[in-house]
């Protein structure tokens, strides 16, 4: 079986957020780290992100492309994208019983 | 500072993350928050580092997976397709070559299903897994029956049977699959109803055709046969484009 995304301990969270920020296109590490602040309004760290992103590449999640200048590029990869979007949908389902549970409607 | 802060790292995560690394830290001014980010990375990068670099030898053999499934399942479904074009869907064909070519195209859009199962496997294991097996007890089934036949070993109405069985039976298990490919959404949707419809609408119309309907029954399987090959088409080429994705793409 491929990594699933809670594997990672205390950087599944980070890594969920990377690839999320992945999943419209190769970014490199200082891109992600400002689509995950304006995407989430929290800051995420370069040494949370490096960490987060060597999981995922060891994992064959994303990978690096050739860099541009001294920026590296990283790309989601198709396993990625796979584990991406069950991850996505597990949440989705987690969220929409928490919103059924408070009598909320789940969109 | 960004040099000493760089020195805590490991000299083997320096060689592979060191510049790109920098390049982040120096995009901005270093408040105390990333300054105690970083040293937690360092101290992180000390205990875990491991294989850095080095791609999932497990994500590999899926990709692989993906990639032989797409071959597999263009090469087999046009075989099948270039057979019945030639030989107007007759089956009998000079020196059994007919049905030898239709049995290597089985077997080769079986490879295909199994490369495809085991890429989508991890999303419905079960489903995923059950189609596959089907399909191959399906495909089995239409081997020893058609070989036997060319062969002439066992009793005429034994092979006749047979052959009904495992047409049937490879033909839900590709129902099963188009199900399961469906609802993991990673291939394509399309190719994935066509298969599901394909070996419906050729069953419907075989059991037509023996009940004084032939025009209407030829039509569904004509039908069915078209979806059928259509879907694994569709399939085999959408495995191998995204295989592919993980090549051509470049920075945005």
């Amino acid at each position: 079986m491929v990594t699933q995304i809670p594997e990672l301990g205390r950087f599944a969270e980070p890594a969920l957020l990377i690839l999320v920020s992945l999943s419209d296109g190769p970014k490199h590490g200082y891109a992600i780290m400002a689509d995950v602040e304006a995407g989430t309004g929290r800051p995420l760290g370069p040494g949370t992100l490096y960490a987060a992103l060597a999981r995922l590449e060891e994992r064959g999640l994303i990978e690096a492309l050739a860099p541009v200048d001294r920026r590296r590029p990283y790309r989601l990869t198709a396993v990625g994208a796979t584990v991406l979007a069950e991850q996505l949908r597990e949440l989705k389902g987690f969220v929409d019983l928490g919103l059924r549970r408070l009598g909320s409607p789940t969109g | 500072m960004i040099s000493l802060l760089l020195r805590l790292y490991p000299a083997r995560w320096r060689a592979r993350y060191g510049d790109e690394f920098a390049a982040v830290l120096e995009e901005r001014p270093l408040g105390p928050f990333d300054v105690a980010d970083v040293l937690l990375g360092a101290l992180d990068a000390h205990l875990h580092l491991r294989g850095l670099g080095a791609a999932s030898q497990h994500a590999k053999g899926f990709a692989m997976s993906l990639r032989i499934g797409g071959y597999a399942a263009i090469v087999g479904a046009a075989l099948i397709g270039l057979v019945i074009v030639l030989t107007g869907g007759r089956t009998e064909g000079p020196e059994s070559a007919v049905p030898i070519a239709l049995l290597v195209a089985l077997a080769v859009l079986l490879v295909g299903l199994a490369g495809m199962s085991a890429f989508q496997a991890r999303s419905d294991p079960w489903l995923v897994w059950s189609a596959f097996a089907m399909t191959a007890v399906g495909t089995v089934v239409i081997f020893i029956a058609s070989v036997s036949d060319l062969a002439g070993v066992g009793p005429g109405d034994w092979r006749d049977g047979l052959l009904p069985i495992g047409l049937v039976t490879a033909g839900l298990g590709s129902v099963l699959f188009g199900v399961a490919t469906y609802r993991v959404s990673v291939l394509s949707r399309t190719g994935a109803l066509a298969l599901a419809i394909g070996p419906v609408a050729a069953l419907i119309g075989a059991i037509t055709v023996g009940q004084d309907a032939w025009e209407l029954g030829m039509l569904l399987v004509l039908v069915g046969t078209v979806s059928f090959l259509a879907g694994w088409l569709t399939l085999g080429v959408a495995a191998i484009r995204l295989d592919r994705a993980s090549s051509t793409l470049r920075p945005a």
